[in-house]
């Protein structure tokens, strides 16, 4: 590929000029302005003008390279000195990656099977731990840093930390299903459960759900902190009417609080779903990163990561379909 | 002794006491890493390779920080550097990414404007493609305008990072379009409205994105793009010093103090805007 000509400088100073331009039509902190233009209009260009920063690294940062992933995955390859040389091989590497790839296939329906019993578990909980937490009590503060520890604790250095960690490993490993010791409790469970003659499907998923305990606690920290921010915004004064007019503490919970999260209820889903696929540690991920840095085929690898993006695409958009049928905007 | 004040009065003390259990159980499960952190941090290095492993510490020893700090005095270029490093690249790249990200929110859930929904829909995939894939063309996007191995490289990106968009724009969307026409009619402009009227009300949500951006940047190592030595992150150099090949398990002790030094500033960050985000939508104006 011919390098494209592009001088950022001159780019950057178009900007700037453009921007300059803009401002002059604008109303700044709410004095006369100079030109006359429609209310619609300049909305229209105060819009652009506050978005534009965001854009345009978007642009540079995300459109260009996703769309440079696009060509790269109908082509081989080759690195030399001169940079890289790419040949055509057509749809190729999606070929290949359905039909030759020993592990893919498996490995993505897994994955995708792992994201669907995750995801209501750690909203829930997540929900939870948020109304527990907006509670008023003494040591409010410490009980929120508590639970603001799993995001820390997920995070760079301290995950590479617990990764080469014996007991942690070990820890884990109790929590485990295929393990003995958390194979043995989850049976005593499995009877109990079994004997209230609740559906077995369902009975496996609690089950399930009790085994990586610790995994969910951990995933669910950043949910906490959106759920509690919402809490936060309801105003106080919608609880003191409904009070007054003598609604209880449950029939709060579920006519004002429930309705007023649920925009975010909608946003906690869709960053738990993302996620829980493009975490360093999702299978499907490190088969990207292997074939692209450990065997260099970077061509193959993009086909690998646009079959997978459009999959994460796909059930994202079912998945917003839904549960934006019920979201509640307080407008 | 009354442990839990109830917010309203129609709780009962059982109400309380069932809340009380789950915080603790809960809490307890939370805890239990930043304990395991602390004990590891102190133990002697016997008593880290002790089978079957023990959670708490016997004989607590300082030895592991005293070890850290004759390693941080060995680096090449004085260890203060790398603390500069880190702390302005996580202080820029946070103020920028909230501010920028606000703005492009603002507009995106309170005005109408040709190609609104397109550019929403670009930030939604942007959130979902796997960044390993982007890396190599960042790469040479970074070398063309020739911001490898600079401090740009490293901020600029987080500017636009599509997280704190998405997040934004949700939180924005529920305040009532009626305080933003009063403001309008007493003659604000859009940045006054902005910056004056739907940031204030929005508080909750920029201190816990300032939360969540804070803690990536802390812990971003950058090696990719930064080659020289002085503009290294703390990050970075922590991990030089525990991942040296053989000396790896001999610096066990020292990656728990690692770990333990390396909580403290989004810890102490996160105490600090809870406690300040108390109550804003009481205070707000907003009140339908």
């Amino acid at each position: 590929m011919r390098p494209m000509k592009f001088n950022f400088q001159d780019f950057l100073l178009k900007v700037k000029k453009g921007l300059g331009d803009l401002k002059l039509k604008l109303n700044f902190g709410g004095k006369e302005t100079t030109t006359h233009i429609a209310m619609e209009k300049r909305r229209a260009i105060a819009g652009y003008v506050f978005i534009s920063p965001f854009l345009l690294g978007l642009i540079f940062f995300f459109l260009y390279p996703f769309l440079q992933s696009v060509i790269f995955s109908f082509n081989s390859i080759q690195i030399g000195t001169q940079g890289y040389e790419m040949t055509g091989v057509g749809f190729g590497n999606y070929h290949r990656a359905f039909m030759v790839h020993p592990t893919f296939r498996r490995v993505l329906v897994e994955s995708i099977i792992q994201m669907i019993t995750d995801v209501p578990l750690i909203i829930i909980f997540s929900f939870f731990a948020a109304n527990l937490i907006n509670q008023k009590f003494r040591g409010r503060a410490v009980a929120r840093a508590i639970f603001f520890l799993p995001v820390i604790l997920t995070s760079g250095i301290i995950l590479a930390v617990e990764n080469n960690d014996l007991l942690l490993g070990i820890m884990s490993g109790a929590i485990q299903p295929d393990t003995a010791a958390g194979a043995v409790r989850a049976l005593e469970l499995r009877t109990l459960l079994l004997e209230t003659r609740l559906h077995p499907r369902f009975v496996g998923y609690i089950i399930d759900a009790v085994d990586r305990l610790y995994e969910i606690v951990k995933a669910s920290g950043v949910q906490i902190l959106i759920f509690l921010a919402g809490l936060q915004t309801i105003s106080p004064s919608l609880y003191e009417a409904s009070t007054m007019e003598g609604a209880t503490g449950w029939e709060n919970f579920w006519k004002i609080t429930f309705p007023m999260i649920s925009p975010l209820i909608l946003v906690n889903t869709v960053y738990t779903v993302i996620y829980s696929f493009t975490n360093p540690n999702n299978p499907v991920m490190e088969i990207i990163k292997n074939t692209a840095f450990a065997e260099s085929r970077f061509g193959f690898s993009s086909a690998i990561a646009w079959v997978y993006f459009l999959v994460i695409l796909g059930i994202l958009g079912i998945l917003i379909g839904v549960i934006s049928r019920w979201v509640f905007y307080h407008d | 002794m009354k442990i839990l004040r109830p917010s309203n009065l129609s709780r009962s003390v059982g109400g309380d006491l069932l809340n009380l259990f789950f915080l603790v159980l809960c809490g307890f499960l939370m805890a239990l890493p930043l304990l395991y952190t602390i004990f590891q941090a102190l133990k002697p290095l016997d008593e880290i390779f002790i089978f079957p492993p023990r959670f708490y510490v016997r004989n607590p020893t300082l030895d592991n920080f005293v070890q850290l700090l004759v390693m941080m005095g060995e680096s090449w270029v004085p260890f203060s550097r790398y603390f500069f490093n880190t702390i302005f690249v996580t202080v820029a790249g946070t103020f920028g990414h909230v501010i920028i990200a606000s703005m492009a929110a603002f507009v995106l859930s309170k005005h109408k404007f040709p190609g609104r929904n397109l550019f929403f829909s670009v930030v939604i995939l942007a959130l979902m493609f796997s960044y390993h894939v982007t890396q190599i063309p960042n790469y040479l996007i970074m070398a063309r305008i020739n911001w490898v191995d600079t401090y740009l490289a490293l901020i600029v990106p987080y500017f636009s990072y599509p997280l704190g968009l998405f997040l934004m724009k949700q939180f924005m969307e529920q305040i009532p379009d009626s305080l933003l026409e009063s403001a309008r009619i007493d003659g604000a402009g859009e940045f006054r409205i902005f910056w004056q009227i739907v940031m204030p009300s929005v508080k909750p949500a920029w201190l816990t994105l300032i939360i969540f951006i804070f803690q990536q940047l802390w812990t971003m190592q950058g090696g990719v793009y930064i080659y020289s030595e002085q503009l290294k992150t703390l990050s970075y150099a922590f991990s030089q010093i525990l991942i040296g090949g053989a000396i790896t398990i001999a610096r066990a002790g020292v990656s728990g103090a690692v770990g333990l030094l390396m909580m403290i500033p989004p810890i102490v960050l996160f105490i600090i805007t809870q406690s300040n985000i108390m109550e804003t939508m009481a205070t707000s104006g907003i009140k339908e």
